[in-house]
Order: C-alpha cells, then structure tokens, then sequence
C-alpha cells in the first residue's frame, strides 16, 4: 500500500526541459519532507521568479507564495517572523531560488541568515539566468558562455555560501542536483532549527549545457575550479533562533519609564491671540528642550502650542532652533510669517536665523532677547541683550531667556512652571529651575 | 499619532528603515508595540521592511512600515505585490521635498502622484491624507479598516509638517472608529483563494500556516490562484481587484466640509495646506467674500459626490497644495470641467494663509 500522496503528486507531470536539475530538487525535496513527516499545512513553499518559480502547483497540499524577482526570501522572513509571536507557532518556510534571484534578493538572504529565522532556502544554482534566455548571473563561472558573455565571463564568480557563513548563517551546505545524498540533506536542512541554505548545484540544459559543452563531469571540474567542496554540509553551527532570541529580549528589556504627565492648574494664561516665537542658539545646548518645557507649561495653563524643530542633519553640530506658536484657541497654520517673539542664545543660533529669513521677517514690534555676545543688530525690532550665556551658562541660557521673557511679559501664571517641571525628569528638575530663576532675576537688571 | 492610530487600529507588525521625516513613527513602534503583543523590527531597507509586512500580514497580522519619498520608491514593486495578491497592509509616507534625496527635513506634499499612481495598469490605492496629530490617529485606524476590509494596501500621506511637528491633542476629542478585520474563510473543502462570488466582493482571507491551503501569486491568476494566460477569468480578476475599490469609493470618502450654499468660490485643500486654507477662508470670510471650503482627508478614490455637492454654482475652483504642478488639481481636473480651476502651489516651505487668500482675491476681483 502506498501512502497518500501530501506533498509532489505522483502523477504530477513535471513542466521543467529534459535533464533539468530543477525536476531532481522536486522529486528530492517532497521524499525529504516525507521522511521528516512534516505536516503539510505547516510548510509554505515560497517560489521565487524563474524556472524555479513552477513548483507551486506541484505541491497540492503545501501552503504555496508565488513572489517577486528576489524577495521570495524576504516574504518567507515576514512569514517567519509573524509565526514567532503567535501561538500555536510553528510555520516552516522552504524558499526556492534561483542563482539569478540570490543576487538581486541578496540582503534577504543577509539579514534573514543575521536574524535565523527558522527559514530553508533552496538555492538552485545553474550558473545563468534559464527563463529569461540564458543571460549571465552573479555566480556565472569564468569563461562561462551566455547570451550576454558570448565569449565567456570575465567577472569572477560570487561564493554565497562563503559570504553568507559571515552573516552568521547557522546552516550551509552544497551538493549537486544528482547526488543520491540529495534528499538528506534537504531534510537536514529543514529540520534544522533556524536559517538554513542548501545551495544545488545543476547546469541549465538549454542553455548553460549547450553552449559549454558541459556535462555532469564537467560539472564537477567547474565547481572544483572554483575552489567549492560540494557534498557536504559546510557549516552547521546551534545558535537560538529569532523567536527564542526575541522572547528573551522581550523578557530581558528594561521597563520604561512612564511619559510623565502635566498636572492642569487653576490659574489661567494671559494671553488672548495667537503668538508666535523662535527660539534659537546651538546644538547641545538644550534650545529645542527649553522650547518643550515651555510648551508643557503653556499646556498646563490650557494653551494650544505647536513646537517645530530645526538643525544641521548632523544634529549635534551647529545651530539648533525652535519655532513656537501659542494660542488659545487650536492653532492651523504653524508657519512663521512674522514673529512676536525672538530669542537667540548664541552666534550659531544667530547665522541660521539670518540665513532662513526669520530676522528679515521681524517686524517693529518684534522682540528680539538676544545674548549679550551677539553684536549684530537686527534691521527691525526692539532689542533687549542680557547675559545670559554668562550668567546661567550656555545650556541653561535657552530656559533662561523664555523665563525672562515671560518676566517681563506675564503670559503663564508661575504654577505652570511648577508644572512643567513636574513633568521633566527628576534628576533634570533642579537644573531647569536654576535655568529660571537666573532668567527671572536677569529681566529685573 | 500615527503609530498610536495603528496601534488602536490592531497592528500587530512593523517593520521599519529609518528616514527623516518618517523614523518618529518608527521608533514609536520599535518602543510600543512588543509590550503590546506585537512584533517591531528593523529591516536592512525599504524593499524588506514592506516584503516582511507583506510576509506577516500573509501569516494574518495587521502590519505597518512607515517612510518617506526615497523609502517608497524602493517599496513600490510590493506594493504592487500586496495589492495582486490581495494582502491588506498599510504604508505610512511621510513626505519630505523631493526628487531624490532632495530635503530630507523639509515638507512637500510631492508624493501624491507617485503614492497613487504606482501600480502598472493604474489600480486605484486608497490614499489617506491627515493635516495634523488628531488626524493622524484617526486616518491611520481607517487606513487599517479599508486595507482590510478590501484586502489591499493603503496608504496614508502624512508629511514633515504634520509628522515632526508637535502639538497639543485633546485626546478626549480623539475619535477611534469601530474597528474592521479581514473577512476569515471557514476550513471547507473547496476554499477558492480569489473567489469572485459577488462581482464587488472581497474573497476571504485564510492565512498561511493554517488549516485552509493557501494559494498566494503576484502572477496575473484565475480564481484559484493559478498563472494562466489568455484566460477571460484571469481578466475578471483583474477587473475585480478595481471594482472592489470603487464599489466602496463613497463609503470611503472623507472630508471637513464648510459650504457655504451661495458661494461663487471653492477652496480645496488636504493635509498640512489645509489648515492654512482654514485660516485664508476665515480671513476672506471676515471681509464679506462667500467662499465654501473642502478639506479632503481620503484622496484617492476621489470622493466625487462630496465634489460634486461642493462645486454646485461654483464658478472658481482653487486648489492649494505644497508642490510644483498641482498634483492633486490634476486628478480632480475631470471632475471640474465646469469651473474654472486654479492652483495655488509653492515648494520649499509652507503655503501661508496670506498667500491663499491673496492669490484668491487675484483671481475674484
């Protein structure tokens, strides 16, 4: 009695060219799942684009992904991947891949050996590109004659195996197409736990067999030549695999701190329009977090703010800014326009707002509250320096300059600082109320 | 918001590249979502992070990734995978000046061709587009419904504005729609992956690794999912995967409509231009001028009957959006062959409320 047929149909008439590689790998791959036992409802077959694309249909029972040129691994990942945080868990994907379809999709490849995703690759690798006409591939042997190299390949072949065993894939092995160990070591490769990368070694009989005159024994001297053992499992190395490293970085993570709240307080804001603020100076000097603290406390007095932040792309060079509107009413456009309010702590925080137009956009009535070793004077605008990098140093200064401002200009009741700085955190606290205090006994000069 | 929006909406998968203006939606997820039940990873570039949102929404998760110009262009060929293959997923693109590398930290809203017309043969993909923080919650959790309610990929087109800027939420105020999943297939014999049981419909979903066999190709494919050439039912899948999306186009139309029934005037606008547009109407309107305004949230499919009530005895039609040639204007062209139609457009920074109301009065006076 035969047993019933769960993964290739026995009758299955095979679509590949005579003495293709490709029907050996099928027949192979179904008697290796069969020896495993696997479920089929736990395997997804994920084809790639090529020849090696066709073995879909010729497994009735597998879960079968049909993709894109190259990314069959990168899908059978995300399958992967998904599978490790659901329960019951336990999907096996086997991708079949062409040489051709290893190049383009090689990062897949990487990154999914990087992460060892319980992932089978099956590299079918007959040196050229079969169903696009015979075109030259990255593992193209030298003096490999193609429809592109007619005169054979100059560029030296790619070892894939070699440069995966670097990205730490746990299982590699080679072995021709025709060899009789070829289901074992399928099977190997499947069961074992993680990324696994058989690489099968075949020759493209209308094209790569014809045009080289190469036959199974030549074969053998061109992967010899090469410098490729083929037979064997070249690496096999247990290391967790990605679900059991995720599920220990999951238990091993650090709790976070909870996003701290802004008590509301009692004591309205005095402000009955839109205003619009900049507040700039230099990178690391915490412009962009004295911005936010005065946002949090605008928050607490019920005020609307948007807050927009700028910087060099290298982020911790150069200048650093804000752009601030409050409101009490929910704020449309953020846009700048002409700004009531200009604050500038250092000379970094000076060039940049002459360099985006902010200075050339201030009005008459603009207040500038700048630092005293800014000596530039703007074309309009009332000037107001104090010393501020002097007194509260630089990266108090930013904090200092807002809470004179507000000195002077008493937008936010006091209990909204208190607020704010409720919300910071602790070991930051006595920092930003020095920065304030500095700031208030400034304006009073 | 955004990555809050799809965490509300049941995502459960984010795979991310970092790109400015789209890595804050990124690291949100990396932080929030496996204390959450989820999974957020890092992928070595664009073309993985949406192929493993595609693999893990195959597997039956919601996913997300999140980019920007640059990252979508890469992500273009699975999208085009996700939408024939019918697997809901939603992509996050936050614009940023462009071409190419153009400015990373400056906003454009020049991705709505490239975001809606990235398919070959020219499918409709749902294309939502929020103008600040509450939208971008909202928008995302109805991204994730129609995504999987049509089994397709949705975008939502955010942009450096509205994604890098802070601002305060009522979060009180913050409406979470009911949420939607796949329609799931009962184990049964005769599963057919891309069932075209009702003209409109949309096929059940079975997920890889379960007990129904999953048939999944990106291939041009019958009902069963497999490649055939010349075949009229091959053809009817085709249709099928258009028609499902117009069949629920009204349903899916979104805006924040402010008509005004004797306006001559119609200012439209979406995302971060609209709330300039706001404020340029509240200017016009100060000074006697009757001007109605639509702000469209869905942009694509277009949401025809809200143009159509809001263009009845318009003349003007001014269309006001952050880039070069009026991308959106253009695809409402059709639709308003009976007025006259204006762009109010600009690139390299924000259009000013100032520039919309006096580029209105140009044209009224």
């Amino acid at each position: 009695m035969t047993a019933p047929a769960l993964y290739l149909a026995p009758d299955a008439t095979l679509p590949y060219c005579r003495g293709c590689g490709h029907a050996l790998v099928v027949r192979q791959l179904s008697r290796a799942l069969e020896h495993l036992g696997v479920p089929p409802r736990s395997v997804v077959l994920t084809t790639d684009i090529g020849c090696v694309g066709l073995a879909d249909s010729l497994f009735p029972y597998l879960h079968t992904v049909h993709t894109t040129h190259g990314r069959s691994t990168a899908f059978a990942t995300g399958m992967a991947l998904a599978d490790a945080i659901l329960e019951p868990h336990g999907l096996k994907p086997i991708v079949m891949i062409g040489d051709g379809g290893a190049m383009i999709g090689l990062l897949h490849l990487v990154h999914a050996a990087q992460l060892n995703v319980d992932v089978t690759v099956l590299l079918h690798n007959n040196f050229l590109f079969g169903m696009t006409g015979g075109q030259h591939s990255a593992l193209s042997p030298l003096n490999w004659v193609t429809a592109t190299t007619p005169d054979g390949n100059w560029t030296p072949p790619l070892d894939l195996v070699a440069l995966l065993r670097t990205a730490h894939a746990s299982f590699l092995a080679r072995q021709f197409a025709t060899s009789q160990e070829l289901a074992t070591t399928i099977a190997r490769a499947i069961d074992f736990p993680g990324f696994s990368l058989l690489e099968i070694v075949e020759l493209c009989p209308a094209y790569g067999a014809r045009w080289n005159q190469a036959s199974g024994a030549a074969l053998e001297e061109i992967v010899e030549r090469q410098g490729y053992t083929v037979g064997g499992v070249e690496a096999e190395m247990e290391r967790p695999t990605f679900r059991e490293l995720y599920h220990h970085e999951l238990k091993s993570r650090r709790p976070q701190a909870p996003i701290a709240e802004v008590p509301p307080i009692h004591s309205p804001a005095n402000l009955a329009g839109e205003l619009r603020l900049v507040v700039a100076g230099t990178a690391g000097e915490r412009v962009q977090s004295a911005a936010s603290a005065l946002c949090r406390a605008a928050l607490a007095a019920g005020v609307y703010s948007t807050q927009k932040n700028d910087n060099p792309v290298t982020q911790g060079s150069g200048f650093s800014l804000s752009e601030i509107s409050l409101s009490p009413r929910p704020i449309e456009y953020t846009g700048l326009e002409s700004p009531d309010v200009v604050i500038v702590v250092s000379a970094d925080g000076w060039e940049e707002l002459r360099a985006n137009g902010t200075l050339a956009a201030c009005g008459e009535k603009t207040l500038l509250l700048l630092d005293s070793q800014i000596d530039a004077t703007p074309a309009a605008g009332r000037v107001v320096r104090l010393p501020l990098r002097r007194e509260a140093n630089p990266k108090r200064a930013a904090l200092a300059a807002i809470a004179a401002w507000l000195e002077k200009d008493p937008l936010l009741p006091v209990e909204a600082w208190e607020a704010a700085l409720a919300a910071e955190p602790p070991e930051r606290r006595a920092e930003s109320a020095a920065a304030l205090n500095i700031g208030r006994r400034l304006a009073c000069l | 918001m955004l990555a809050e929006g799809a965490l509300a909406a049941g995502c459960r998968f984010f795979a991310g590249y970092p790109i400015t203006p789209a890595s804050e939606v990124y690291e949100v997820m990396m932080r929030e979502l496996p204390a959450r039940g989820g999974l957020a990873l890092s992928a070595p570039d664009e073309i993985s992070s949406l192929c493993y949102c595609v693999g893990a929404s195959l597997r039956g998760l919601k996913a997300l990734t999140a980019t920007s110009g640059p990252g979508w262009a890469l992500m273009i060929e699975t999208v085009q995978y996700a939408l024939m293959t019918e697997t809901p997923v939603v992509v996050a693109l936050v614009q940023r000046l462009g071409p190419s590398t153009g400015g990373a930290t400056q906003g454009a809203q020049g991705d709505v061709w490239l975001a809606e017309f990235s398919t070959s043969g020219g499918y409709t993909l749902p294309v939502f587009s929020p103008s600040n923080a509450a939208e971008c919650f909202e928008l995302a959790v109805h991204a994730f419904n129609w995504s999987e309610r049509l089994r397709t990929p949705v975008v939502v087109l955010s942009d450096k504005e509205v994604g890098m800027t802070s601002e305060v939420v009522d979060d009180a105020a913050l409406e979470v729609p009911a949420l939607a999943h796949r329609k799931v297939a009962t184990p049964h014999a005769d599963y057919t992956p891309y069932a075209l049981d009702e003209p409109d419909g949309v096929p059940a979903f079975a997920a890889v690794g379960g007990e129904i066999k999953v048939t999944a190709t990106g291939s041009a494919h019958d009902q069963r999912g497999h490649l055939r050439k010349n075949s009229p039912e091959v053809i009817e899948v085709l249709l099928h995967l258009e028609r499902k999306i117009a069949a629920q186009a009204e349903e899916m139309a979104m805006v924040r409509a402010d008509l005004d029934p004797a306006a001559r005037c119609l200012l439209i606008s979406y995302g971060v231009t609209a709330r300039a547009a706001r404020q340029a109407l509240s200017k016009l309107r100060s000074e006697g001028s009757r001007v109605s305004f639509l702000q469209v949230q869905s942009l694509f499919p277009i949401p025809q009957r809200w143009l159509e009530r809001a263009t009845r005895g318009v003349e003007f039609v001014f269309v006001a959006e952050e880039n070069l040639t009026g991308q959106y204007r253009a695809a409402l062209a059709p639709f308003l062959s009976r007025q006259q139609v204006y762009g109010i457009n600009k690139i390299g920074s924000l259009i000013s409320p100032k520039e919309i109301a006096h580029a209105m009065q140009g044209v009224m006076a």
